[in-house]
């Protein structure tokens, strides 16, 4: 089980290198969300506001109203933000969990393999 | 013979020289077919794995997967044919044309070809703007017509449409099925009302009862026209040649296409009016498309009818229809917490999940017993059934077998394994979650 501490590790990582990616960017410039997120096994919450493709902020908690909530347990959001695994194979499992749009569950995924093509 | 080598190489080649990210999801789904042998109503992975094709291109091989007669007919007409000059009167052509006004009802009776379903729309509304010198479209929510741009400007989904915007302008979408909604929108304005029978793209929505004559009074009343798009419903698809003769309903003018090609060939026919038809007697070359109507899509096209005709398809599809819905009602009844409906007409069935996220996941399941079925696009908790029409018991049986398998699979937890890590991990030793996930 991983602690907030972690969590917020590990989504500063992704924060870095989504924002840090001009192709990613470029890509995704249309594409303006508010996530939020729940850890299904400590109840640990958190919200990542992109704007532009841009990740603007990643606070703990749910803030905003939201276009997509994502579920899973604390371990998978860790080794999916720093890309230790491919998100898509968890959800087709039934242990990934996304409301909302089919599209930006793909723009999910799409990130992934544009930051982590090897995951 | 199955051939692993020729299938990764073809997925790396199309991920390299088309898109790496339609690789990646297909792959994730279980859905990395590289389509090899077809025949009636299945088809073989280069592998050598064996499915029932219930997706059939959203539809598109009603006389079944190289059906002999049409798969002759090509041949016949390459022999001799070719795709013909688009400005010249064709023989090809002028026989479709008769045989179309045959078939479709009331008194639709003139044609004008395209090489696909979106160019047929797009013809069907710059005829019905032409036509009337009006500008107004009403189409509905999560309606689907193809990517073409006037067709694209109806889609009921704003993600097919967001990023192309600014598109046409004078397009008004309502919810599908909500009588008083479409008849607020059409007024004097309105040059039509454009509608599939049933929403196949949007999770096979069926209109409600008197809906569709309700359209078609709503338009008389407004003067407006009734294009009716048959793309995946028409031609045998749902046990009535048309899909608009279940609700005794005729349009001013139907967009035919997928089917009409038998597998083999792009072609499609939008056919309207006599009365219409006046607009392109000033006009004969207003409206043009090189490989629309070719001669050899022509020939293909007029054998597909006539296997449809000859060998009792329509009325096969509705006997198959009635089996597979018997079943997978029964299914439904038993699994609720996964299907929570089923809906359709024919061989055009839907099945409804308890959410969105059991379309793919079903996907995926089923093509592990050997059946071919996508989600619908614009509705991922509904799961698109439409085999060809030349599916026999048996196969229905085997499709129902499956899909109890796959709903046991999908319960149970399973799913794709993932694979072993090639590289090194990024997450910070001092975690421990690695082994766990």
């Amino acid at each position: 089980m991983a602690d907030w501490e972690e969590l917020a590790e590990a989504l500063a990582d992704y924060m870095i290198s989504c924002n840090s990616n001009e192709r990613l960017r470029k890509m995704q410039r249309d594409w303006s969300r508010t996530l939020h997120f729940v850890c299904s096994d400590n109840g640990t919450t958190f919200s990542m506001e992109v704007e532009r493709g841009e990740i603007l902020s990643t606070p703990e908690g749910h803030v905003g109203i939201p276009d997509i909530v994502v579920s899973t347990h604390s371990e998978t959001f860790c080794d999916m933000f720093w890309g230790d695994l491919n998100p898509v194979q968890k959800y087709l499992r039934g242990e990934i969990t996304v409301r909302g749009s089919q599209e930006d569950v793909m723009r999910l995924d799409a990130i992934s393999a544009v930051i982590w093509p090897d995951a | 013979m199955p051939d692993s080598n020729a299938k990764r190489q073809a997925l790396e080649q199309f991920a390299t020289f088309i898109n790496p990210q339609k690789v990646r999801v297909l792959k994730a789904a279980g859905l990395d077919i590289i389509e090899a042998e077809r025949s009636g109503p299945w088809v073989w992975d280069v592998d050598g794995a064996k499915f029932l094709d219930c997706f059939t291109s959203a539809g598109s091989f009603n006389v079944g997967r190289r059906n002999p007669r049409v798969v002759a007919a090509a041949h016949a007409a390459v022999d001799h044919l070719d795709q013909g000059n688009f400005l010249l009167c064709s023989q090809a052509k002028a026989e479709l044309a008769a045989k179309l006004a045959e078939i479709t009802p009331g008194e639709l009776s003139c044609t004008m070809f395209g090489s696909g379903g979106g160019e047929a729309i797009d013809f069907a509304i710059k005829l019905a703007r032409g036509s009337s010198g009006r500008p107004g479209i009403v189409s509905a929510v999560n309606g689907y017509h193809g990517h073409t741009g006037f067709a694209l400007s109806a889609a009921g989904r704003a993600s097919f449409r967001q990023p192309f915007e600014p598109l046409m302008p004078g397009f008004v979408r309502v919810p599908f099925g909500d009588l008083d909604a479409l008849s607020a929108a059409v007024d004097e304005h309105t040059a039509a009302v454009l509608l599939e029978p049933i929403q196949g793209e949007g999770g096979i929505v069926m209109p409600p009862p008197g809906y569709l004559a309700g359209v078609r009074a709503a338009c008389d009343r407004a003067g407006a026209l009734l294009i009716l798009d048959e793309i995946q419903t028409g031609l045998g698809r749902t046990g009535r040649w048309w899909a608009s003769e279940h609700d005794g309903v005729v349009p001013d003018v139907m967009a035919i296409a997928k089917s009409l090609g038998g597998s083999l060939v792009p072609i499609s026919a939008t056919v309207f009016t006599e009365e219409l038809r006046e607009f392109l007697i000033p006009n004969p070359f207003i409206h043009l498309s090189t490989f629309g109507g070719s001669d050899l899509a022509c020939a293909v096209a007029l054998e597909v009818i006539a296997v449809i005709e000859e060998t009792g398809l329509v009325e096969h599809a509705a006997a198959m229809g009635e089996r597979l819905f018997a079943g997978l009602h029964a299914i439904a009844a038993a699994r609720p917490e996964v299907i929570t409906e089923v809906r359709g007409r024919g061989l055009m069935a839907g099945i409804q999940y308890a959410e969105d996220s059991l379309g793919p996941r079903m996907s995926y399941h089923l093509a592990r017993h050997g059946v071919l079925a996508i989600y619908s696009g614009n509705l991922p908790s509904v799961m698109r059934l439409m085999p060809t029409l030349v599916i026999e018991e048996e196969e229905v049986d085997f499709l129902l077998a499956a899909l109890e398998e796959a709903i046991e699979d999908l319960v149970s937890g399973a799913g794709p394994e993932a694979a072993a890590p090639t590289r090194p991990r990024r997450r910070p030793v001092r975690a421990a979650g690695w082994a766990a996930s």
